[in-house]
């Protein structure tokens, strides 16, 4: 009894803290590990949908009625991608995940006609083999980054960070470098492979825009290309990368996923997803270019909820990542076959150990033996089932607050259950008619 | 720099071409100007790309075998993205001449701006004056030439390669080079993180003297000895497999 109220009085004197400093003190080092920032942050889960009734049109509509066909990159490209629900894989990269878990994601997405994003290690060929729509990365390591590849995409998007990590590099660890790993990114096998935070080629806004012309010649002007911005600065880097040409604006909050970064950058950079789509919307209709100039929302978006309020705050469309994972069975414990516990050390459901290249059900390794737990066509359903899911849901909230389109859905349709949402997502407080802080739109 | 070294400057190397001809970038837009130039490419044509007027983004993506010269001076990202292109720049580039080249020849007869063959996985280019920062960033392959000075930041996170800077570099040379060869004519600034230096073997010596000639340098402009700048790999590895980690996944 003595030592539960000691316990309770300890406040930020945890036993994982306790554990951390003792790992740190065993290290010498900062830590490392894969997934997301576990801090306490407003989320989408502290805003919700407020639908109408005898206010509102009395229109009585079933979710089969609710279009979700996306179109991005009208400003300049000729062809601009067009697909079926406004929610698309992003990009992982070919090293943090197996071959078979690109391929199950290529797949998975063609099923239902999304697209699918290449990441931080060059495009593969079954990639391109299976995607409907594929956009090709251009990160700051050009990582097996070919001409022909970058031709044959349907999108280009360049890379200025991620919103697990900004400021930092992707690290791909020694356990995941494997020899075809290390060929491909032509880097020595087995090494603590860390890219570069900055691009080889451009470093300001200027750079930047003659960067984005280049690309633009490269693929003849006929793919868009988008910029994707770690929510950090929102509101100066959205208005310099719109300004410096991008058709597209990727903001990614602090709650997206990584395959392995520093916990410091994880939790204690960035801002979260909310404020970012936000503020990334309000430098945009700033900038007289809202609509003319897409919004991809990404970072910690697990459902069609969270994807409907993401665009109902201003996105144009959403990424997802660690959600598309674990569709692939990422901490699900499969009978007869993995054994989490005895693989990784904790049990299924509270992995994180992407880093380490043992992930027991071949996602994020490199080991064949690991890999082939994955059934790519059987986790090619998962994914199309998830995306279709997700699109669901997006009709259904857009059917009950009476609209047919989910980009109808708008800032107005949401309000905040706490004062931190409220003043992050700029939408009323509950009860309270009204907000904090006020928005510069309504965001369409 | 380049009027000293230039004894017989040698044009690109040509691919094959049924018949030459040019055209006057002034009388074009960006656009029209490298779909001219693609539409020449896919004809086999030898192409002379008159007035460049240090314009930026010219010749870029072409992955045909083809042959080019600029009569003047290129902005940023000149030749950038192509593969098995083959160009002679008369003047000097902006950032970014040959970023990401796959294979082909790219010869610049003056100064080359930051960035030079950043990134690039094959081919050679061959820079006549000085380089600016950070010539070879992120190599991935093939080989650039610095006939005169190199910035600062040199072969900055070089992977493989090799850089030839017959004069100096500047400050950080090498920094964080994962492997590839920055061999050194004259004076290092500085060395970068996990950078190291070593004196070139003498067959190494031998091997880059016959190279160098074969580029028409003549034997009285080449450096003495060359220093060569590697990777200390101390970065290799960050051990990063906490205790309880390493029980659990030992194979």
């Amino acid at each position: 009894m003595i030592v539960s109220d000691e316990v309770s009085r300890r406040e930020g004197w945890t036993n994982e803290v306790f554990q951390d400093l003792q790992v740190k003190a065993d290290l010498g080092r900062y830590r490392i590990r894969g997934f997301s920032t576990f801090q306490r942050i407003a989320h989408f889960d502290d805003i919700i949908f407020i639908p109408r009734y005898i206010s509102g049109r009395g229109v009585e509509l079933r979710p089969a009625d609710v279009s979700t066909e996306t179109v991005l990159g009208t400003r300049y490209a000729r062809n601009a991608i067009s697909i079926s629900t406004p929610v698309y894989i992003t990009g992982m990269s070919y090293g943090a995940l197996s071959r078979s878990a690109k391929t199950a994601l290529a797949k998975g997405a063609a099923k239902v006609g999304t697209a699918t994003c290449t990441g931080d290690g060059g495009m593969l060929t079954e990639e391109r083999k299976y995607s409907t729509t594929m956009i090709y990365q251009v990160n700051a390591s050009r990582y097996g980054v070919t001409p022909q590849d970058m031709i044959s995409g349907d999108a280009v998007e360049v890379v200025v960070g991620q919103g697990a990590k900004p400021a930092t590099g992707g690290l791909l660890m020694g356990q995941k470098v494997s020899a075809i790993i290390a060929k491909k990114r032509e880097l020595p096998p087995g090494i603590d492979q860390r890219s570069p935070t900055r691009h080889p080629d451009w470093l300001g806004p200027d750079d930047l825009g003659i960067f984005i012309e280049m690309l633009r010649e490269v693929t003849d002007w006929r793919v868009p290309v988008q910029v994707k911005i770690p929510a950090c600065r929102v509101k100066d880097d959205v208005k310099l990368a719109a300004k410096a040409g991008a058709d597209g604006i990727v903001i990614d909050g602090m709650q997206a996923g990584t395959g392995a970064s520093s916990e410091v950058v994880l939790d204690h950079s960035g801002i979260p997803t909310l404020p970012g789509i936000v503020l990334a919307r309000e430098a945009l209709e700033e900038l007289g270019l809202l609509k003319k100039v897409y919004l991809v929302a990404s970072g910690g978006i697990r459902n069609g909820i969270d994807a409907a309020k993401a665009i109902a705050l201003g996105a144009d469309a959403v990424a997802i990542g660690q959600a598309a994972i674990i569709a692939l069975n990422c901490n699900r414990e499969l009978p007869g076959i993995t054994d989490f516990v005895r693989e990784v050390g904790v049990p299924a459901g509270y992995c994180t150990k992407c880093h380490t290249g043992k992930c027991p059900v071949g996602i994020t390794t490199q080991d064949p033996l690991l890999e082939k737990r994955l059934a790519i066509d059987e986790a090619a359903v998962r994914v199309a089932n998830l995306l279709s899911s997700m699109t669901l849901e997006m009709k259904l909230i857009t059917c009950a607050l009476g609209k047919r389109n989910v980009h109808d859905l708008t800032v107005d349709d949401l309000s905040a259950l706490n004062v931190e949402a409220s003043m992050m997502a700029k939408v009323p407080m509950v009860g309270s008619g009204g907000t904090l802080l006020k928005s510069a739109g309504r965001g369409k | 720099m380049t009027e000293r070294l230039a004894g017989n400057v040698p044009k690109a190397l040509s691919a094959p071409v049924s018949q030459g001809y040019s055209i006057d970038a002034r009388k074009l837009t960006t656009r029209l100007l490298n779909a001219s130039i693609k539409s020449g490419v896919s004809k086999g044509r030898y192409i002379t790309i008159l007035n460049p007027d240090a314009r930026h983004n010219l010749a870029v993506g072409i992955v045909k075998r083809c042959s080019l010269s600029f009569a003047g001076s290129v902005g940023y990202y000149c030749c950038a993205f192509c593969d098995g292109i083959s160009a002679t720049i008369e003047g000097n580039s902006g950032w970014g001449l040959g970023d990401n080249l796959m294979s082909g020849s790219i010869v610049i007869r003056e100064d080359a701006g930051a960035s030079v063959g950043a990134s690039m996985r094959g081919g050679q280019i061959l820079v006549w004056g000085n380089a600016g920062a950070r010539a070879g960033i992120s190599m991935k392959g093939g080989t650039l030439v610095i006939a005169g000075n190199s910035g600062f930041l040199t072969g900055f996170m070089m992977q493989r390669g090799r850089i030839i800077v017959m004069g100096g570099v500047g400050d950080a040379a090498g920094d964080s080079m994962y492997e590839g060869i920055v061999y050194v004519g004259g004076e290092i600034g500085s060395l970068g993180v996990d950078a190291k230096t070593e004196s070139a073997t003498r067959s190494e010596e031998v091997e880059l003297r016959a190279f160098l000639k074969a580029l028409k340098f003549r034997d009285d402009i080449l450096p003495r000895r060359f220093r060569k700048i590697v990777s200390a790999k101390r970065l290799y590895q960050y051990d990063s497999l906490e205790p309880l980690e390493r029980e659990r996944l030992v194979i």
